[in-house]
């Protein structure tokens, strides 16, 4: 293990002005669609291109952030854990604390503004922890539409509360069982539910995944996180962060903190699902082990076999459990701008535990990935540096999973 | 351009015939009924086969050739093997094979390496619903060069104008899914489609045909009617299944005959 390396230099110099016309991020990103999702998909970029600079729509935003998401939230100096590693000042960004518990909220209610000035009647998404699937029928009840949300099995078995909060919202909440029955199955469907639906229907994809504007309109709604931790650490420390760490699945809430970053002088770390190994079907380490490719409309990383066929992820998180990534992180790690790394079942799991026992916050499991890479990059760092990790969500719904854990290390002892 | 495929379809409809094509996913029901299958259809006076390479994750197929892509995977289908079998195929046969399926695979292997082992087995063109133009318009010199036909999707939701595009840039013809969704609806033929597909004829002036859920004689006389011909995937899948290797000649000579009475 090595700390990043300050020095990696690319060539390129301005990191915001991604994606170009064509939603390319350099050679990653694009449309690859069938014929069929084309006029929704540009219907999809003259609306957003429009409503984003259009003040009301603006207006209604930012009102429903403030009130109803409780934005801005808190950038809380985690005091005990700072002292337990005794080295740089460590504070958690808390969209733990966002209206229904996780980051995802932010970009549920943007699409769902844009679907409803699009004159959509019906919302689809696909969901794998559950939380962009509750955040989808939370915006959707609100807004009184229609709801449908695509989850594999497995999912629904390891993620349960959120079904049930999903059902009590008024969404209907389908089963998939075709391929691994997770994330990337429930992607799958929503696919060709828009497909056949696609006059009605808008589909709320839940990360900077998927065809052009996808990537890029799921980054403007997450974007708010990195501005306000910006604004926060400024006014709480005096200077930016020296370090930033958020989890990556699909990559939505690593790139809502380090987009507003990118051009400053920031080290960045995305953390990637390690599994139990590092063999294929043993872990959800898209850019650490996988190679470019084309999936779900993009080109981007992606686990895959030789003859390219995608390869089954596996992580203990649910949310992390995706084979490939957002074009915007390939290109953000072929550039060498942030450095991706793994962390393992185990490590996510001791490293939700202890910020449970020091700070009294249960994170959500893909969180504690974030947190996982603490140990490994605090020794590298000094008393006057600061690091600000994504506490992107909390851990109610991974209640199962830590009492199985609680209860192992009972019997172990 | 593949002249095999452009031939046939000149020669078919200027003798006032339509076109009348079948999907098949490699590999499945399993590797060994491959060949004959792809024998049985010429056989069967088929026009042309669209030849699936299967993939892990076809977000465009419904349940049943997401399931004989699945079953074709775990039988090893890869596609060199795919390549194989049409190289075997072309020893005898003339009818043309265009391969269908996701780009991954495809890229994977190497775009120009593709083009280049598909011309040498004998494969007249592909399609690949999810290269859009945009993405395959810097891949045309790679077509080219192997003779290969690239063809286009349209949907009855495609605009007149990239209709006139796509039709423009398809080679050999234009494919039209016969509803916006995914392969093998069940779904009949609408008025308001058929109303569509009528006018493209004023429209563009390459063959089209029209596939996606066909899987009875009445729908492929009501879309002969308004188009060139037509391709049958999912139906045709259903039916292969069933059928015991040994019995193949005989079962697709009755099913193609079942569905039009053009050809025996
Ligand atoms: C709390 C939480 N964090 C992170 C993720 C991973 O998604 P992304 O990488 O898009 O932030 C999820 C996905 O479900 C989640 O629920």
């Amino acid at each position: 293990m090595s700390t990043p390396n300050r020095d990696a230099k690319s060539t390129i110099s301005n990191f915001t002005h991604y994606p170009d016309d064509a939603g390319y991020f350099d050679e990653f990103g694009g449309q690859f669609v069938p014929e069929i999702l084309r006029p929704a998909l540009e219907e999809l970029q003259a609306a957003f291109s429009k409503l984003k600079q259009d003040d009301a729509f603006n207006r209604t935003l930012r009102e429903e952030l403030t009130h109803y998401v409780g934005r801005p939230t808190p950038l809380y100096f985690a005091a005990n854990l700072t002292r337990h590693f005794g080295r740089a000042r460590i504070y958690l960004k808390r969209e733990d604390l966002a209206h229904t518990g996780a980051h995802k909220i932010n970009n549920t209610i943007g699409q769902i503004l844009l679907a409803r000035a699009m004159g959509k009647r019906r919302i689809i998404a696909e969901t794998g922890a559950g939380q962009h699937g509750v955040a989808t029928a939370t915006v959707a009840a609100k807004y009184g539409l229609e709801c449908t949300i695509y989850m594999g099995e497995e999912d629904m078995e390891r993620q349960y509360p959120n079904v049930q909060r999903m059902r009590m919202l008024g969404a209907t909440v389908v089963g998939v069982t075709s391929g691994t029955r997770t994330l990337k199955d429930a992607t799958n469907e929503a696919l060709r539910d828009w497909l056949t639906n696609v006059d009605t229907t808008h589909y709320i994809i839940g990360s900077v995944v998927g065809p052009h504007p996808f990537p890029a309109l799921v980054r403007h709604f997450q974007k708010i996180i990195g501005e306000e931790a910006r604004e926060q650490i400024q006014h709480q420390a005096g200077k930016l962060p020296d370090y930033l760490v958020a989890c990556v699945g699909g990559g939505s809430n690593a790139i809502g903190l380090f987009y507003p970053f990118l051009n400053d002088d920031v080290q960045m770390i995305g953390v990637e699902a390690g599994g139990i190994g590092t063999g294929p079907l043993q872990h959800a380490a898209t850019l650490t082990y996988g190679r470019p490719g084309v999936f779900h409309g993009m080109r981007t990383y992606l686990l895959q076999t030789a003859d390219g066929q995608v390869q089954l992820p596996y992580s203990i998180s649910a949310g992390l459990d995706y084979p490939g990534v957002g074009p915007e992180h390939s290109l953000l790690k072929k550039s060498g701008r942030v450095q991706y790394l793994a962390v393992s079942d185990a490590e996510a799991l001791d490293a939700a535990f202890l910020l449970t026992r020091l700070e009294g916050i249960i994170p959500a499991l893909e969180s504690a990935h974030a947190l996982a890479y603490l140990p490994k990059l605090l020794p590298h760092t000094t008393e006057a540096e600061i690091v600000i990790v994504n506490l992107s969500g909390r851990g109610d719904k991974d209640m199962q999973t830590y009492i199985q854990h609680m209860e192992k290390e009972q019997q172990n002892k | 351009m593949s002249q095999r495929l452009r031939e046939h379809i000149q020669r078919t409809l200027a003798g006032g015939d339509k076109l009348f094509s079948v999907y098949i996913t490699a590999g499945f029901p399993e590797k060994a009924a491959t060949l004959p299958i792809l024998q049985a259809l010429d056989a069967a006076g088929v026009d042309f086969v669209e030849l699936g390479i299967p993939f892990s994750d076809p977000i465009a197929d419904g349940p049943t050739i997401q399931a004989a892509s699945t079953r074709a995977i775990e039988n090893g289908t890869t596609l060199p093997w795919i390549l194989e079998q049409v190289a075997q195929f072309r020893r005898h046969s003339q009818m043309p094979i265009i391969l269908m399926g996701y780009l991954n695979p495809v890229l994977q292997y190497g775009m120009e390496r593709f083009c280049r082992d598909c011309q040498q087995a004998g494969v007249d063109g592909v399609i690949l619903p999810d290269l859009p133009f945009e993405e395959a318009h810097a891949l045309m010199p790679f077509f080219h060069a192997a003779d290969l036909d690239n063809i286009y999707l349209i949907a009855p939701n495609t605009p007149p104008a990239r209709i006139r595009l796509l039709a423009e840039h398809t080679t050999a013809f234009l494919y039209c899914t016969a509803y916006t969704g995914v392969t093998g609806a069940n779904r009949a033929a609408e008025q308001q489609t058929t109303q569509f597909f009528a006018a493209l004829r004023e429209m563009v002036d390459v063959p089209y045909i029209i596939g996606f859920g066909i899987h009875s004689a009445e729908q492929v006389h009501r879309y002969n009617a308004v188009a060139d011909g037509v391709v049958v995937g999912s139906a045709f899948i259903r039916f292969i299944q069933q059928q015991p290797l040994a019995s193949i000649p005989d079962a697709v000579r009755t099913f193609v005959k079942g569905l039009t009475q053009r050809k025996h």
